[in-house]
């Protein structure tokens, strides 16, 4: 631990060197687009000032936080659009891995719903669901399906037959070779189609905001570019984009955290833990 | 003998699989004719299928729709993916280039990239341009990423006896990199024409004028669920026929990942080989 902190530090400081030339490279490239603008080389009401875009974001941010109430909406519907596409998903591909009969009957009807673009089921979707989050949550949930449902699949369909004899012939229940064996084994690539589902997610909920909504970033957007105001539709998509990180980093701190023997550094954090744990457990 | 008894069981399952799609579609129907199922969720499958006939053959309004949104796809697709191979290839094989744009390309890809859709609308104003626009621009990033990686992740060892041999450098990009690269761009090509079949209908429900997708949301408006439910499943039908398209463009342009096109065109090599040198001696 003492010599945790100024590894720390130095690591901090490497970054921020390594990271000086690509800031550069931004401000001087915002900078060649502000002076365009700026002497009139580009007069378009299209492109926008940098200067505007970022003052479009301070006001929206802070100054009158119009933003947050749709900033919630959007990533409510994202969040809970991809929740109910990541259930119904990863039920149906473990019950495909158990059962054969199942998998063989069901999974064409899951391809059949893959090649159908998702989006199209849009107004469909709002004529049933109305205009409010319903309708969102639920093409979220369509279009987040399919990622995650032919990962799961495929990360439970990967036997070892060498783990598996090992298992069975330590005497391993069918149950412990399914939750112990298959299920870790199948955890890195359900964590890759749940990445790709919840940016799925969140291009459902603004697509469905599109067409037809009273909240949320994508009717903030639409109003905005509507009035060609472009320095606040650009600061919406730039907020899309930060729930768009946001989200995926969410995602990736959780896959690090589950999926913790993928990287050597987590592994042996964790297995320290648990050593400290289980010394602590016998000495008591 | 052994293929008389694989058809046997295959031949078993289809009938099973018959069986339940058609059980499914029976139930469905009386469900609706009885009215137990509400119309506006699950319209009649007798009901859709009179829609496909009204709409493919009797009024016919549906061919000029689908004429426009798949000129769009393929117009969009083809700029799109042109450019994003190519910026593709000249990003992957430069080194200081990549290391600046990578974190642009971070920050679009979780950007939702069909959000951008109104602002082009705003850009380019209403009509075909702003829709062929949208859809270069889904189309740009799945196989501007594929070709980077494809590009950057060259086998060390290989390029290791490509270099002891004296390979220059144009000899390794045109018989190392590339061949190794374009499985995983034809893989992107694939999903670029996926998100085109998406884009041409987001800029549709947007702009509401023509095509399929105005199609889908005039029937849905009127609550015309069956004819809008023939809409989609036109779409599946397209999208199945792109995922099967793809593929065997996939197996015929890389040949040397499969068995059966390495066959083919080491026969055709041969055969050429063979007419060539016949000519230089006779």
């Amino acid at each position: 631990m003492a010599e945790g902190q100024p590894v720390r530090a130095v690591r901090a400081g490497a970054l921020l060197l390594r990271l000086m030339p690509h800031l550069g490279l931004l401000v001087l490239l915002l900078a060649l687009w502000e002076y365009a603008i700026r002497s009139g080389s580009i007069t378009s009401i299209m492109v926008p000032k940098p200067s505007a875009v970022i003052g479009a974001m301070v006001d929206l941010y802070i100054v009158k936080g119009t933003i947050w109430p749709h900033f919630r909406i959007t990533l409510a519907e994202a969040v809970l659009g991809f929740a109910a596409g990541a259930a119904i998903a990863i039920s149906l591909a473990v019950a495909s891995a158990l059962s054969d009969p199942f998998r063989r009957y069901v999974a064409p009807y899951a391809v059949v719903l893959n090649v159908t673009p998702g989006i199209a089921l849009t107004p469909v979707i709002i004529a049933w669901f109305g205009f409010g989050m319903g309708s969102k949550i639920a093409l979220a949930a369509v279009i987040s399906f399919f990622p995650i449902f032919v990962n799961t699949l495929t990360g439970l369909s990967q036997r070892d037959a060498d783990r598996e004899e090992l298992f069975r012939s330590l005497g391993a229940t069918p149950r412990d070779v399914f939750l112990k064996l298959r299920v870790p084994a199948a955890l890195p690539l359900l964590f890759a189609g749940m990445k790709i589902g919840l940016t799925t997610a969140l291009i459902g909920a603004v697509v469905a905001e599109f067409a037809q909504a009273t909240a949320g970033v994508g009717v903030l957007m639409n109003r905005f570019s509507f009035k060609l105001d472009m320095a606040n539709s650009i600061a919406s998509l730039l907020s899309m984009t930060l729930i768009g990180l946001m989200l995926f980093y969410a995602m990736e701190f959780l896959d690090d955290r589950v999926v913790f023997w993928r990287r050597d550094a987590r592994m042996t954090a964790v297995s320290r833990a648990r050593a400290r744990a289980w010394r602590a457990g016998n000495g008591s | 003998m052994t293929a008389g008894a694989d058809r046997a069981p295959a031949l078993r399952r289809a009938a099973t699989h018959a069986a339940i799609f058609l059980s499914l579609i029976a139930a469905w129907e009386v469900g609706a004719q009885a009215g137990w199922l509400d119309p506006l969720f699950f319209p009649a499958p007798s009901a859709i299928l009179a829609s496909f006939w009204r709409i493919y053959v009797v009024q016919m309004n549906i061919w000029p729709h689908l004429g426009v949104s798949l000129g769009l796809v393929f117009a969009g697709f083809a700029i799109g993916s042109i450019l994003g191979v190519g910026l593709g290839a000249v990003v992957g094989l430069n080194a200081l280039v990549r290391r600046f744009l990578q974190p642009y390309v971070i920050v679009m890809e979780a950007t939702p990239r069909i959000a951008v859709a109104p602002l082009i609308i705003a850009a380019v104003g209403f009509g075909a341009q702003s829709k062929i626009a949208i859809i270069m621009l889904v189309c740009f990033f799945a196989p501007f990423i594929n070709t980077l990686s494809g590009v950057v992740n060259v086998n060390e060892d290989r390029l290791q006896l490509f270099r002891s041999m004296g390979a220059s450098k144009w000899q390794i990009l045109r018989k190392l990199v590339l061949p190794d690269a374009v499985p995983v761009i034809m893989a992107g090509e694939r999903l670029a024409l996926t998100a085109a079949l998406s884009g041409v209908l987001v800029a549709e429900f947007i702009q509401r004028d023509q095509g399929i997708g105005a199609l889908i949301l005039t029937y849905t408006r009127n609550l015309n669920m069956p004819s809008a439910f023939a809409c989609i499943f036109t779409l599946t039908a397209i999208g199945f026929a792109i995922f099967k398209g793809m593929e065997i463009l996939d197996r015929r342009v890389a040949f040397w990942t499969n068995e059966e096109g390495l066959r083919r065109v080491g026969l055709a090599r041969a055969a050429a080989h063979a007419t060539l040198a016949g000519g230089r001696h006779g």
